[in-house]
């Protein structure tokens, strides 16, 4: 009996509304820009937080970068870090032997530079770093081949680990393994391939690395140059460990007790931090152009519905003579304006589908079901705030009065 | 004997700029069942404010209108709603069909407000179609009806949920009068089979085809005649 009603009330509308094409397409325009720009302000959030996460997966949370600088010191410029002296290759035992939090330690120097196999050439990001650098990055796998051993590290072999994206520029089908590149003006024997690795934000590729052994990196690039230290920790308290550390290095630092650090020991939630800052901007910026919006779209329903309410005020006297409560009135509008903005909000969703696809191109955006069941849930609210005055206003009109309506 | 309909010192006051319109006067007037009743008076006179009254649309500024034994006066909006929805059909001078709605969706009207299902609606509409004459207009909207057909189309729709009562404000007054007989034929007809039926005229003419003929005067019942 109730969904019959319903039924009922949902056929009045859409005659109604179809009766009036163009004037519910101009009024539920503002829906339609409202619940737009929260869809896709949220597909734009949840893009970048998909995005965030893949990227941060290489940097897990029991890993320290040990370096120059501190990422994200509030205090402290990069130019006023620039000096301090820079991380040593002593320093992998001497912390290893001092330190008992470190489950493993790696160097990692870097630097960018071409690669290259019959005359093909691309674009390479080099890391020199000890075998025990996997062990410091679980996510890291080796698709097939393997790492190199500290034999080939202390030697300075000339081999080298490459990423999937260089392994598809230069070998295409065919199986890199055992398989000769050119680095500089050496030859280098490719013994494995790390799996597929994305992008870090969608900015630049995590797939174009290649690994050498330390040794070989320092004897054939840079003996000095950009360091850090990769520490996977052994501690669950990450802050712990932290300072553990922090007092191990003043100590090989020797640094006197009132001096300030002149290294910088940087976790995940650094990036973290300032991630979500960005995060918030965007969301406030966003929550303000939505609501915005929405209470635009929303005055323009509430303007609809009064016209509408006005127009027929006759059929509002005559379904009154007939037996129709006030509540029966009441519904009838309210279902009427729920109905406009709900094909806003279903208008508004398939048109984001489509830009998020679009966009899906450049960086990674799909639109989390969710959220749009969420725009949905917001069309109707919008619709029972902005139909609720003229709807009741309807309700109230007194039939004899309506009746007589011209 | 009881009343079906009993009024008793009714007055309806309009307030029209600072001065008070007094449509009804101190009105009393019974009304058993099966009665078939004609009311006519001079045009200002309450007529249509007695109507409404009767059909629980307007309820007085005082006195007390007893319908089978509840106090209408007393209600609120939803039970005179529902009182006008089961038990008064109304039919109107300007027939007051809703213009962009089939006869058939015209005559379910109130059947969805008494939450009739779909099924049981549309046969109960067509059955009161055919029986005002209308079963091959049934899917014509009121522009597309002649002036008595859509008055035909309104005592389909007063009657489809069977009420006891048919109130008509002067039914005939926008008819030829062939279509106008043909209506009152309908209305001897209802009669016949047991309602009661109270109508508004300003002719004669239709006026002695009820039984009893009540003539109003200032808001007041100047005269009750029985035939
Ligand atoms: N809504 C209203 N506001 C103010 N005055 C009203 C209203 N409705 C009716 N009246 C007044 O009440 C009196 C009775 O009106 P009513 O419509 O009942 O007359 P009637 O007998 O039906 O007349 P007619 O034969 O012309 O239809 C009239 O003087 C009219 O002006
Ligand atoms: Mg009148």
């Amino acid at each position: 009996m109730i969904m019959s009603s319903i039924w009922q009330n949902i056929l009045i509308s859409l005659t109604s509304i179809s009766n009036n094409k163009f004037r519910a397409f101009l009024s539920v325009l503002g829906i339609v820009i409202g619940v737009l720009s929260v869809t896709l302000m949220g597909t734009m959030i949840s893009g970048l937080d998909q995005t965030f996460e893949k990227s941060m997966s290489s940097f897990r949370s029991d890993v320290l970068m040990i370096s120059r600088f501190q990422w994200f010191d509030g205090d402290k410029e990069w130019w006023q870090m620039r000096n301090r002296p820079r991380m040593k290759p002593e320093y992998v035992d001497n912390l290893r032997n001092r330190s008992t939090m470190i489950d493993a330690i790696a160097p990692v120097m870097e630097r960018s530079g071409e690669i290259s196999r019959n005359n093909v050439e691309t674009y390479a990001r080099f890391f020199g770093t000890t075998p025990e650098y996997l062990k410091t990055n679980e996510e890291q796998k080796i698709e097939s081949g393997r790492f190199f051993s500290n034999i080939e590290n202390e030697n300075g072999a000339r081999v080298v680990v490459i990423g999937n994206g260089i392994a598809t520029g230069l070998f295409e089908n065919e199986n890199p393994v055992n398989k000769y590149v050119k680095i500089g003006r050496n030859k280098y024997l490719v013994i494995g391939v790390i799996e597929k690795q994305g992008s870090f934000m969608g900015m630049w590729s995590l797939d174009n690395q290649a690994i050498i052994p330390f040794g070989t990196y320092q004897r054939n690039f840079a003996k000095r140059g950009w360091m850090n230290l990769r520490v996977k920790t052994n501690s669950e308290d990450i802050n712990l460990a932290k300072e553990e550390i922090t007092a191990q290095m003043r100590i090989i630092r020797k640094l006197k007790p009132l001096e300030e650090n002149n290294f910088g020991i940087n976790h995940s939630s650094g990036f973290e931090a300032q991630y979500n800052a960005i995060k918030f901007t965007i969301a406030g910026v966003g929550f303000f152009i939505t609501a915005l919006s929405l209470i635009v779209g929303g005055i323009g329903i509430m303007n609809i519905m009064f016209v509408s309410v006005k127009e027929r005020t006759r059929e509002i006297g005559i379904r009154k003579a007939l037996g129709a409560t006030p509540f029966n009135i009441m519904v009838q509008f309210l279902t009427e304006s729920i109905i406009i903005c709900l094909m806003g909000g279903v208008l508004a969703i398939s048109i984001s589908f489509i830009i998020s696809d679009i966009i899906n191109d450049f960086f990674p955006s799909t639109m989390p079901i969710k959220l749009a069941l969420f725009s949905i849930l917001i069309s109707v609210l919008i619709g029972v705030i902005s139909g609720f005055i003229p709807s009741s206003r309807a309700s109230k009109l007194d039939p004899i009065e309506a009746l007589r309506y011209e | 004997m009881s009343f079906i309909i009993s009024l008793k010192d009714i007055e309806r006051f309009y307030d029209v700029g600072g001065e008070v319109v007094r449509a009804l006067d101190g009105l009393d007037l019974n009304i058993s069942a099966n009665e078939y009743i004609s009311i006519m008076g001079p045009s200002g006179s309450g007529k249509s404010t007695l109507m409404n009254m009767i059909g629980c649309l307007d309820t007085p500024t005082n006195g007390t209108y007893e319908f089978e034994n509840e106090y209408v006066h007393e209600m609120d909006e939803g039970q005179l709603a529902s009182i006008r929805n089961r038990k008064i059909g109304f039919v109107f001078q300007t027939f007051n069909l809703l213009p962009k709605s089939s006869a058939l969706r015209n005559v379910e009207v109130p059947l969805i407000y008494a939450n009739i299902s779909k099924k049981e609606r549309i046969d109960r509409a067509k059955e009161s179609l055919i029986d005002v004459g209308l079963e091959d207009r049934m899917h014509h909207k009121p522009n597309e009806l002649s002036g008595g057909q859509r008055q035909r189309v309104a005592i389909a729709r007063a009657l489809v949920n069977k009420p006891s009562i048919i109130l008509a404000d002067e039914p005939t007054g926008n008819l030829d009068s062939k279509s106008g007989v043909e209506i009152l034929n309908i209305f001897n007809q209802l009669h016949d089979k047991g309602n009661t039926i109270i109508l508004v005229t300003h002719e004669e003419e239709v006026a002695k085809n009820a039984k009893r003929m009540i003539l109003i005067l200032d808001g007041k019942v100047k005269s009750d005649i029985k035939n």
